[in-house]
């Protein structure tokens, strides 16, 4: 009990993920800068901002939805972290598993997109309001080529539970590269959840302020910034587990530096997409998930549904 | 939004796609733009009505100061005109150094825009990148003038400030960094599959709506219209330099993209050639104070278009009448007529690739006093002695600074 | 003839009120002045018949009895004609050139804030470029305006 209370709160729990999220957070934007020829922000520069947001007056607009748009952030928040447990990290078995797990911890990243479109929809801004429905569109482009990728994934290991796919893949060990190209797809339909350009559509600056954030402030904006900082991680810790199933079945020690690699492997790239491309219209962002993505992860899907077929 | 057929959205005045206050309220079915309503006017400071009641000198640094980009340009053109009614030979040296300052100040403009049309379309990178090189422009131009910005080598007559070997040597060796870096923004501007996606078919102006709606510059230039002051009515050293009017068959973003980043080619040029051929001599003439009675329209090609400045001299040390005509102005029905049937995300860069400056646009002096709520009006001498005040407190002492700059100048 | 010279003798052989008052301050420079009766029929043959097809801008004058507007036309390469016409300051009337030059819309609304001109034809829209609760009656750039009193 206490042991399982300390997974949950202390490790790996909510204040490894924060800790994580600051150190992400960080080597993003410094990274981020660092290739646009920046100086880019001190290391404790995230947990300034997180103390300064978390100090500030929280300003609720006087026609929104107050249950609705103070919810959001927490619910997105919770689910980040939920979803965290399923996936193996650095061992075989996560902390929490049964068989259909990969499709829950594939939901419960949905879910912070959905919050976020509550939250933006219920305090009533217009600019929130076109964020919204735009954080929507767009989930709807970039879930599908997400999915059948993962799910490739899994139909090639027989299983829908992480930890039997961590296992298969262990007993495979060079099966993992022929998912490479799901990993690339995954990667830019992660782009989408995370709301990073060239598909930060939902927030576009120059377009709608700040699109379904523009209301939020003080400790709910901080609560909301913290939540995509862990989504990017439980994004990236699945993108490495589904994809990159390798170092699983070292040592403890061993296994968690590799978990590091990967996850950082992970953020970095996503970085470097975010500085090498401009922002998509709304338009082209979904032409270009189902007329380029959707395909490429069938071809995917295909391609282990015929290996799994004649070799295995 | 099922019931979003009268869905507006106010961009302005206050709103992160504008540097400036202006407002532009969308009307919106789905992302789609279904009608523009443009307001204009949330900066005009009334600088022609205070032209009418300060001298002609101090009058070049008022207009000087209408924008902080085009400073050059708008004090120039007002300067031209007020040396043609007073009938001024303005030495050679002095019109190649003018255009010298005007070409850099072209640069430096178009550096700016590219940087903001990147973050436009949401590609910050190029934003940085871009603005990183406009400080070698801005640099050069604080070492010839002493300013980043308004840069106050205008007078009546000629310029303020002679440039030496020394001088040149910098400038030269920054246009050739200028040079291969611009040669990389062409590449990239060009070749990158979401720019293009993003600036292609967008904004769409065909060559005979441009001429229709009067549009002036690069957004003119990007429909094909050869215009350009510069070799149409060449003022200052232009007439003696050979350089290339840029257009582009594009009629759209991508077209006003290709022809500012080409122009910079063009401006390294101008610069050498300005610089090669710059002849000796005086660098001003002494200009009356007061300024016999006459007219004047003086025109200028400034980085965002044509510049109108229209004298009017009554023979006293005032000007009876100046009127400023920015081309922001003069592209602003063309706006309009860009904006209809986009896209909502298609607004902000269709905006910004007619470069629009606003302050130049609006011309009132009103200042705020917070401690007591309602609007007060400074005069002249107040703000200028509460300038000195306000830096004096800080420990700025200007009139060492002036000693000092004295002493600095009967060095060289 | 130089083509300034052209435009001047083509100008006056149509229009014999226009003899002797077109004047050349420099290359590429015509001044002339028609009276508000004749402007529009001057106007339209500069436009239409002599290929100026580019307004630079309307400016407005206050000249004690009259407000004098100049519209300056610009033609391909580098000509401007400054086509000057007056009106009487207590009946400011004159015609909207919105049908030749759609951008004259915008110098048109500069001219009814800052000068008091009534623009006939003009359309319906926002003011420019005053604000929308600037007193009636308050016309900034005529002589007679001074911004002290007008705070008082």
């Amino acid at each position: 009990m206490l042991l399982t209370l300390f997974n949950i709160l202390i490790f790996p729990g909510l204040l490894f993920l924060c800790a994580c999220a600051f150190v992400v957070e960080y080597l993003d934007r410094k990274f981020y800068a660092r290739l646009q020829n920046r100086v880019g922000p001190p290391w404790f520069q995230p947990v300034a901002d997180f103390i300064k947001l978390i100090a500030k007056e929280e300003v609720i607009p006087a026609a929104a939805n107050v249950r609705m748009f103070s919810v959001a952030p927490l619910v997105a928040f919770s689910a980040s972290i939920t979803a965290f447990f399923y996936i193996p990290l650095w061992k075989i078995n996560p902390l929490l598993s049964f068989t259909g797990d990969i499709i829950v911890v594939l939901y419960l990243l949905t879910i912070p997109t959905l919050a976020f479109f509550i939250g933006g929809w219920y305090s009533t801004s217009l600019y929130a309001r076109i964020g919204a429905v735009r954080t929507v569109t767009q989930m709807f482009a970039y879930e599908v080529p997400l999915f059948i990728s993962v799910l490739a994934v899994a139909l090639l290991a027989d299983s829908w539970s992480l930890s039997e796919m961590a296992l298969f893949y262990a007993g495979h060990p060079w099966l993992w590269l022929v998912n490479l190209m799901g990993f690339a797809i995954s990667l830019v339909a992660l782009l989408g959840k995370l709301e990073k350009a060239p598909f930060d559509i939902p927030e576009a600056e120059t377009e709608i302020v700040a699109g379904i954030f523009t209301e939020y402030s003080g400790k709910l904006l901080a609560i909301l910034r913290m939540s995509i900082s862990i989504e990017t991680i439980v994004g990236a810790s699945l993108l490495a587990a589904v994809f990159l199933p390798f170092g699983l079945a070292l040592s403890p020690a061993a296994g968690f530096c590799v978990f590091i690699i990967k996850i950082l492997f992970v953020v970095l790239l996503l970085s470097l997409l975010r500085a090498v491309f401009a922002r998509l219209r709304i338009d082209q962002m979904i032409d270009f998930c189902w007329k380029c993505l959707v395909p490429l992860a069938l071809a995917q899907l295909l391609l282990n549904l015929v290996l799994k077929g004649v070799f295995i | 939004m099922h019931d979003s057929h009268d869905f507006k959205i106010p961009v302005g005045p206050q709103h992160p796609a504008l540097k400036e206050p202006e407002s532009f309220s969308l009307a919106l079915k789905g992302e789609k733009i279904m009608g523009v309503d443009i307001r204009l006017g949330y900066n005009h400071r009334g600088i022609e009505k205070a032209c009418e009641e300060r001298s002609y000198i101090q009058d070049v640094y008022l207009i000087e100061r209408i924008c902080g980009i085009c400073s050059h340009a708008h004090s120039t053109c007002f300067v031209q005109a007020v040396e043609e009614i007073a009938g001024l030979a303005v030495p050679r040296r002095a019109l190649y150094i003018r255009t010298l300052v005007a070409e850099l100040e072209r640069i430096h403009s178009h550096l700016l825009w590219l940087g903001v049309a990147g973050h436009e379309i949401g590609f910050d990178t190029l934003l940085m990148y871009a603005w990183r090189d406009r400080e070698i422009v801005m640099d050069i131009l604080a070492l010839l003038t002493g300013n980043r910005v308004n840069y106050g080598i205008n007078t009546i007559g000629g310029v303020r400030r002679d440039i030496d070997a020394d001088e040149i040597q910098q400038i030269l060796k920054a246009m050739d960094t200028l040079e291969e870096r611009t040669k990389y923004y062409i590449e990239v501007v060009t070749e990158e599959t979401t720019i293009i996606e993003r600036l292609a078919g967008v904004g769409v102006l065909s060559h005979d709506d441009a001429l229709r709606l009067d549009a002036v510059g690069p957004t003119a230039r990007a429909s094909e219209v050869k215009r350009d002051v510069r070799s149409d009515d060449p003022y200052a050293a232009y007439g003696e330099i050979p350089f290339n009017v840029i257009t582009d068959n594009h009629n759209d973003v991508y077209g006003r993209t290709v022809v500012r980043v080409k122009e910079l080619m063009e401006a390294y040029q101008i610069i050498r050639f300005a610089l090669k051929n710059l002849p000796e001599g005086p660098i001003e003439v002494k200009a009356p104070r007061k300024i016999p009675a006459g007219e004047a329209v003086s025109r200028y090609e400034a980085p965002r278009g044509e510049n109108v400045h229209y004298v009017k001299a009554n023979g006293t040390e005032n000007p009876e009448r100046v009127k400023v005509r920015a081309p922001t102005l003069a592209n602003v029905q063309a706006v309009k007529h860009m904006l209809k049937d986009r896209f909502l995300a298609d607004m902000s860069i269709v905006v910004a690739a007619i470069d629009p400056c606003f302050s130049c646009t609006d011309r009132l002096i009103s200042i705020k006093n917070l401690d007591n709520a309602d609007t007060k009006i400074i005069n002249w001498e107040e703000i200028h002695s509460y300038g000195i005040k306000w830096y004096a407190e800080r420990g700025v002492d200007f009139s060492d600074l002036n000693k000092r700059f004295a002493e600095r100048m009967g060095n060289r | 003839m130089t083509t300034e010279e052209n435009i001047i003798s083509e100008l006056s052989a149509k229009f014999n009120y226009l003899s002797g008052k077109i004047t050349i301050q420099r290359p590429r420079r015509i001044y002339l002045e028609v009276g508000l009766e004749n402007f529009l029929e001057v106007f339209d043959y500069i436009v239409k018949k002599l290929g100026f097809s580019h307004l630079c801008t309307i400016t407005g004058l206050d000249e004690a009895q009259n407000l004098g507007f100049i519209y300056h036309l610009a033609k391909a390469p580098g000509l401007l004609i400054n086509l000057k016409t007056s009106v009487l300051k207590e009946n400011p009337v004159l015609k909207s050139v919105m049908e030749y030059f759609p951008s004259a819309e915008i110098y048109e609304r500069e001219l009814v804030d800052l000068f008091g001109a009534k623009v006939e034809g003009l359309p319906q829209g926002h003011r420019y470029p005053l604000t929308d609760d600037w007193p009636k009656e308050q016309f900034p750039l005529r002589k007679d305006w001074k911004l002290a009193e007008h705070k008082k």
